[in-house]
């Protein structure tokens, strides 16, 4: 350690000279109890504040801070650390949402920010001013963007007339598909047999690869397809398929890119444009309208499609050669005789594509509507061009701009138009300006009176609940100053909450509480886990969890059922991985319904799939990392991290010794003991839920599974069920904690020990109505620190 | 493009241009030198597949520029079978060092006890190059910047890339994500081998140059006007928020240079394209092509620092192996999932056993082109089965640095040196002149 970074990082800071006195001496350079030491950077202030405010530390024998010396350290903290950083940046959905609403267009199939650098996190939050980093590289990346988005929203070119593409006779697929397509003289159709999700993808995208360029114009487009729905009853073994053959065959449309790589692949960008169930048999007519950006063709998918048909072609021609024609029932060995014969005989579940009709762009406006939001009603003319920018700097802005910042960017305009632009162009260079400013970037943090000043609040409450920009509505109150007032506030919060776009605020809330961002991650094993994959268990389970907390909010019911609710919202595969197959019909059986729960495993965030898999690997679980998961995002309380001369416990599944036994042997010593002691319990308890939360009694290997345990505070139980009894135990500190997720994500700043108060006045608000969670949401919209920087 | 004179050209630059405000960003020095490649021998086998190509010769009658490549991958190396048993200079390689030992044994030095002290498993691996984790970053004098960032500083406009990093945003948790800006943001990697080869060699037409000098003009006036929205904004912000918006500042300067750089480059063809477009391929069957890519740029100096993440598209079944990398490195002492990792890993040391085969056969002023670069191979996972980021396999290859031998430092103890040790010495054989980098406490003894 060199002096020069000791004088950095402390020298400055008058926090220092309190550490120094009360905390070095066992958290230094000599010793480093608990794991700690607080006389180099990286410091972990947030754990000395959070000690040092409940008085853990210093221990009793210890030289004690008089009050008012602890009062300074944490109010000091609590105005140097990253909490009062109040300005922040657009993160990346944010950003994407805003754009869209801005200019008026969809943005299912833009992405302007492909380049954009991943947002830093705070504690999993992706909207927290401190952690939101500008750096040269994202602002070069702005500019680019700026580019694509003006040239996306003000086409050169007027709509063209609408046309028909046919495409039938001769259908092109993948390689390896095609070999055994021509030699049986079956290329007048294409083939699905997979989900979208295989390793292989073969024959789980059927693209127009004789339609490359895709459609010319952003628009809709009528798409006529004739299907064939075949061998839904087939003879092989249905799990070697992965199909649940009770299951009507699904068929869906994606778009997809030939300029994004693979039209036979998974792409970056490739929504869901219609799906429908199809009836057995066919070949007959279908009939969608979707909406395509130019550049992007329709294509062809079957969702609950097989899994791997690579692997069980020769395995089914072997198996079964009596559907073979004579002198074809001895396949040769290997791939591609086994792919020949089954194409032509097999009879393996497939949808056929006979023939496709493209017609459109249909019913396209002569002037698109981002032009009119632009332009207003009027076309553009050179002297409207102050005119233009300043109304777009505005809305741009999400508050008046200023004659100066109206001057800056017409002055581009000016710059261009004497360098030759055309007065149209050099408008739009302006407008580019005006998406790099940090007006448009960064959130305002503007005060009056020591609040937020009507503008800011009204975007302050738009992004908590919409993740947007401020609708005209939101605007207006801002405009007369009435968002300030309680009635106006409240009645804005909830019609924010009750708006189908609220999804934002339950999809970014979720994400960063429950870190379910990164679901998929780790992706699970596919030898072991293969129902991950087919049955798409990664979108079912956030599904889930969003879906439980929508209707904690619409209706208002306790924010305890996160720990404890006997009902949960499920789809037919879900309701398999649970073990409750017969809660949920196969027909109708990918749509969720609300399930009482009977059995006292599941129930609660605890029971959720989305939960169990994103604490695990993907491979194995770990009651240590599943511990830390749940006193890190229930109780709220991060154990510090290991010391650094503890060896690593090394996953050892030949069977000699269970994870119990090592962490038996790990907690014998003291030191150890302290954290592992609160860590160890709520992980046994989850060791009967496998990575991906299904039920299991023993490990891979054979070895049983104990899950009872202790909690440091003295409740024994013997399975998840007496575990979500023992911390049903502690809805008040979960409510206090939950409080805390959501003020932090509302304010998009760190919330630290001088909050106290402002925590303490909201639960205190909510004790007074009882536990509903639109309510608290509702008083966290009310509150002192959301109204304030 | 016509062949050019084999000497230097020195582009004129103005200290100042009158129409630029003073906080612009110029390169201080009264010229840039630009060491332009020449087409010299045809006889030269550029690549390492036998495709026969006009050699790519860089020529500079100064002495040769120093370069740093790192590569990385993402669950590093099955320990027992990457560090030898002995410390020395003869050692036995054990199979995953042995495509490396090999032929190479006198231009590399293989370490065991080196790390950053570190823990969080893949996320830790973040910091494989930077010695210091994101979240910790903000208690850092430097951040988090990772060494290849903090050479390329040095590097400025005098080469069209100041570095090259060479990756995927797939994999666990991003990847490997190895390469970190001052500021903290992760260097977005280019994807694959044809992005990289045209950003090398793929010139744009004189009517696409002249619709890029345009929006480089245009960009700078954006950054004009911007930087006066973000001076009004200041006024009206506090202490804290207004350190918060110096990022925005910082980084329009930032952006000025990179402008002011294309700028210059824009005019300067690139080099001729040695060989066709390669496809991209996925990981496994791209990693040689990349390699080889590598070796040119440096070759031609169109950068010269590089980074190669091996992580995300790493497809094991390409290589025969029926599991998945991941699953594989999470082995629970089973042996049959050794060996099938194992396989996967010595791929890689082969790889880059060839790479270093290749840049030793490219000559370089006096001497081969591997002596001028600085080649660190190794990754942030220490024991992938246990997730430990302590132990780091690392070799370090070239450079001039003295090599030969297996440095087995203590792990623990007075005598424990932190791997920032090693970037250290790095950085100062690179040329920056710099006594400490993230947590270091000198360079690093024995090399």
């Amino acid at each position: 350690m060199t002096a020069a970074v000791l004088a950095f990082a402390l020298a400055a800071d008058p926090a220092a000279g309190f550490l120094n006195a009360f905390c070095v001496s066992c958290h230094g350079e000599k010793a480093q109890m608990g794991n700690r030491r607080f006389d180099r950077p990286p410091v972990d202030l947030d754990a000395a504040a959070r000690r040092i405010e409940s008085g853990t530390m210093p221990p009793k024998a210890a030289r004690q801070p008089s009050a008012a010396e602890r009062q300074a350290f944490l109010a000091h903290l609590a105005k140097q650390g990253p909490g009062h950083i109040a300005l922040r940046r657009l993160n990346r959905r944010e950003y994407l949402n805003t754009i869209g609403d801005l200019f008026g267009i969809p943005m299912d199939q833009f992405d302007p920010t492909s380049r954009f650098p991943r947002d830093q996190q705070y504690a999993h939050m992706d909207n927290i001013g401190a952690a939101l980093v500008t750096s040269g590289y994202l602002l070069e990346q702005y500019l680019e963007a700026a580019e694509a988005v003006i040239a996306k929203v003000l086409p050169e070119n007027p709509p063209p007339a609408p046309r028909a593409w046919l495409f039938k006779d001769e259908f092109r697929q993948q390689k390896e598909l095609d070999g055994a397509r021509r030699a049986n003289k079956l290329t007048q159709y294409m083939s699905l047999f997979e989900h979208p999700r295989t390793p292989h993808y073969e024959g789980a995208y059927a693209p127009l690869l004789a339609f490359p360029e895709g459609v010319p114009y952003d628009g809709f487009y009528r798409v006529k397809v004739q299907v064939e729905a075949l061998h839904r009853s087939h003879p092989y073994d249905p799990k070697l398929l992965g199909m649940d053959p009770d299951a009507p065959f699904r068929f869906g449309i994606v778009a997809g890119n030939s300029r994004a790589g693979y039209l036979h692949h998974e792409q970056p960008i490739q929504p869901l444009l219609a799906e429908t169930v199809l009836e057995d048999g066919g070949p007959y007519w279908l009939t969608f309208e979707v909406r395509l950006d130019a550049g992007y063709q329709p294509r062809f998918i079957f969702p609950n499609g097989m899994n791997d048909v690579r692997k069980v072609f020769s395995r089914f021609a072997r198996q079964f050669p009596e559907l073979l024609p004579e002198g074809q029932r001895s396949v040769a060995p290997g791939i591609v005789p086994g792919r020949i014969a089954m194409m032509k005989y097999g009879r393996i579940p497939q949808i056929r594509i006979h023939q496709v009709e493209i017609y459109g762009p249909v019913d396209a406006p002569a002037i698109p509507d981002s032009r009119r939001l632009i332009y207003g009603n009027r076309p553009f003319a050179p002297e409207r061009i102050r005119e233009i920018v300043a109304r777009f700097a505005t809305r741009a802005y999400r508050r008046p701009a200023s004659g100066e910042e109206i001057d800056r960017l017409v002055a581009i305009a000016d710059k261009r138009r004497a360098a030759g632009a055309s007065p149209e162009d050099a408008l739009k260079d302006a407008l580019k300006a005006a998406l790099c400013s940090p007006s448009f970037l960064y959130l305002s943090a503007a005060q009056q009176k020591d609040r937020l000043d009507p503008y800011a609040l009204a975007t302050r409450l738009s992004y908590f609940l919409w993740s947007t920009m401020p609708d005209q509505e939101l605007l207006d109150h801002a405009a007369t100053g009435a968002i300030l007032t309680d009635p106006v506030l409240r009645t804005q919060t909830r019609r924010l909450l009750a708006s189908p776009r609220a999804s934002a605020f339950v999809d970014g809330f979720l994400d960063s509480w429950l870190n379910l961002r990164s679901l998929g991650d780790m992706p699970p094993d596919r030898e072991q886990f293969g129902a991950y994959y087919w049955d798409d268990l990664q979108a079912s389970m956030k599904t889930e969890t969003r879906m439980l907390m929508r209707h904690l909010l619409e209706e208002n019911k306790s924010l305890h059922d996160f720990l404890d609710a006997r009902y949960s919202f499920l789809n037919k595969p879900l309701a398999r991985l649970y073990g409750m197959d017969g809660a949920i019909p196969s027909v109708g059986g990918h749509a969720f319904r609300r399930v009482e729960l009977t059995d006292p495993r599941r129930g609660g965030l605890l029971g959720h799939g989305s939960i169990l898999t994103v604490s695990a690997n993907g491979i194995e679980t770990s009651p240590v990392t599943r511990g830390v998961w749940v006193l890190e995002n229930i109780f709220g309380a991060p154990p510090p991290p290991p010391p650094d001369d503890v060896p690593a416990l090394e996953p050892d599944a030949r069977g000699a010794k269970s994870v119990r036994d090592l962490l038996t042997k790990h907690r014998d010593s003291p030191a150890c003991m302290s954290c592992h002691r609160s860590i160890d319990p709520p992980g046994f308890a989850l060791e009967n839920f496998d990575p991906i939360g299904r039920w299991r009694s023993q490990y891979p290997n054979g070895a049983p599974i104990d899950s009872s345990g202790q909690l440091p505070t003295g409740e024994k139980f013997s399975d998840i069920a007496g575990l979500r009894e023992a911390v049903a135990a502690r809805k008040p500190e979960f409510t206090r904690f939950l409080t805390s997720r959501l003020l932090t994500y509302a304010c998009g700043r760190n919330f630290g020990p001088a909050d106290r108060p402002h925590l303490d006045a909201v639960t205190a608000a909510l004790a007074g109505k009882g536990t509903g969670l639109r309510d608290l949401v509702e008083l966290v919209a009310l509150s002192e620190p959301f109204r304030t920087n | 493009m016509p062949p050019r004179d084999a000497c230097d050209m020195i582009i004129a630059m103005p200290t100042r241009r009158p129409d630029l405000p003073g906080r612009r960003f110029f390169l201080r020095a009264t010229g840039v030198r630009f060491a332009l490649p020449v087409l010299d021998s045809l006889t030269a086998n550029v690549l390492g597949s036998g495709l026969a190509v006009s050699a790519l010769t860089a020529h500079a009658a100064t002495a040769r520029p120093m370069r740093m490549v790192a590569v990385g991958n993402a669950f590093g190396f099955y320990p027992p079978q990457f560090f030898p048993a002995e410390s020395g200079a003869a050692y036995d390689a054990p199979p995953l060092l042995e495509p490396i030992a090999r032929d190479h044994r006198a231009d590399i030095s293989v370490f065991s006890g080196l790390d950053h002290g570190v823990k969080g498993g893949h996320f830790a691996v973040h910091s494989f190059l930077s010695g210091v984790r994101q979240v910790d970053a903000k208690g850092m004098p430097d951040g988090n910047i990772s060494v290849d960032q903090r050479a390329a500083e040095t590097v400025g406009g005098a080469t069209r890339f100041p570095s090259l990093t060479l990756g995927s945003e797939e994999g666990l948790h991003g990847g490997c994500m190895m390469c970190w800006t001052r500021s903290g943001t992760r260097v977005n990697p280019i994807q694959g081998p044809r992005e990289l080869f045209r950003k090398l060699f793929v010139s744009e037409s004189e009517a696409e140059q002249a619709r890029t000098r345009d929006r480089l003009t245009l960009q700078g006036s954006i950054l004009d006007a911007v930087n006066g929205d973000a001076n009004s904004l200041k006024g009206r912000l506090g202490s804290s928020d207004r350190r918060k918006l110096e990022e925005y500042f910082t980084s329009v300067r930032d952006v000025e240079k990179v402008l002011e750089l294309r700028q210059q480059w824009a005019g300067i063809p690139k080099p001729p394209a040695p060989m066709p477009e390669p496809e991209n391929r996925g990981l496994v069957n791209d990693i040689p092509v990349l390699y080889d890519l590598i070796a040119l740029a440096l070759q031609t100096d169109s950068t010269r620092i590089a980074t190669l993440e091996i992580a995300g598209g790493f497809e094991a079944a390409v290589l025969g192996v029926r599991k998945e990398y991941h699953a594989l490195s999470h082995h629970g002492q089973v042996q049959q999932s050794i060996d099938m990792l194992v396989k996967l890993e010595r791929h890689q040391t082969e790889q880059f056993a060839r790479f270093l085969t290749r840049l030793k056969s490219i000559e370089d002023g006096d001497g081969s082109l591997l002596d001028h670069t600085m080649v660190l191979f190794g990754s942030g996972m220490g024991n992938g089965n246990a997730h430990t980021n302590l132990n780091l396999p690392l070799v370090l290859a070239g450079g001039g640095f003295r090599h030969g031998q297996y440095h087995a430092f203590p792990a623990a103890g007075l005598n424990r040196q932190p791997l920032s040790n090693l970037y250290l010495s790095m950085l100062q054989r690179f040329g920056v002149e710099q006594q400490r980098f993230a947590l270091s406490t000198g360079t690093l003894r024995g090399i």
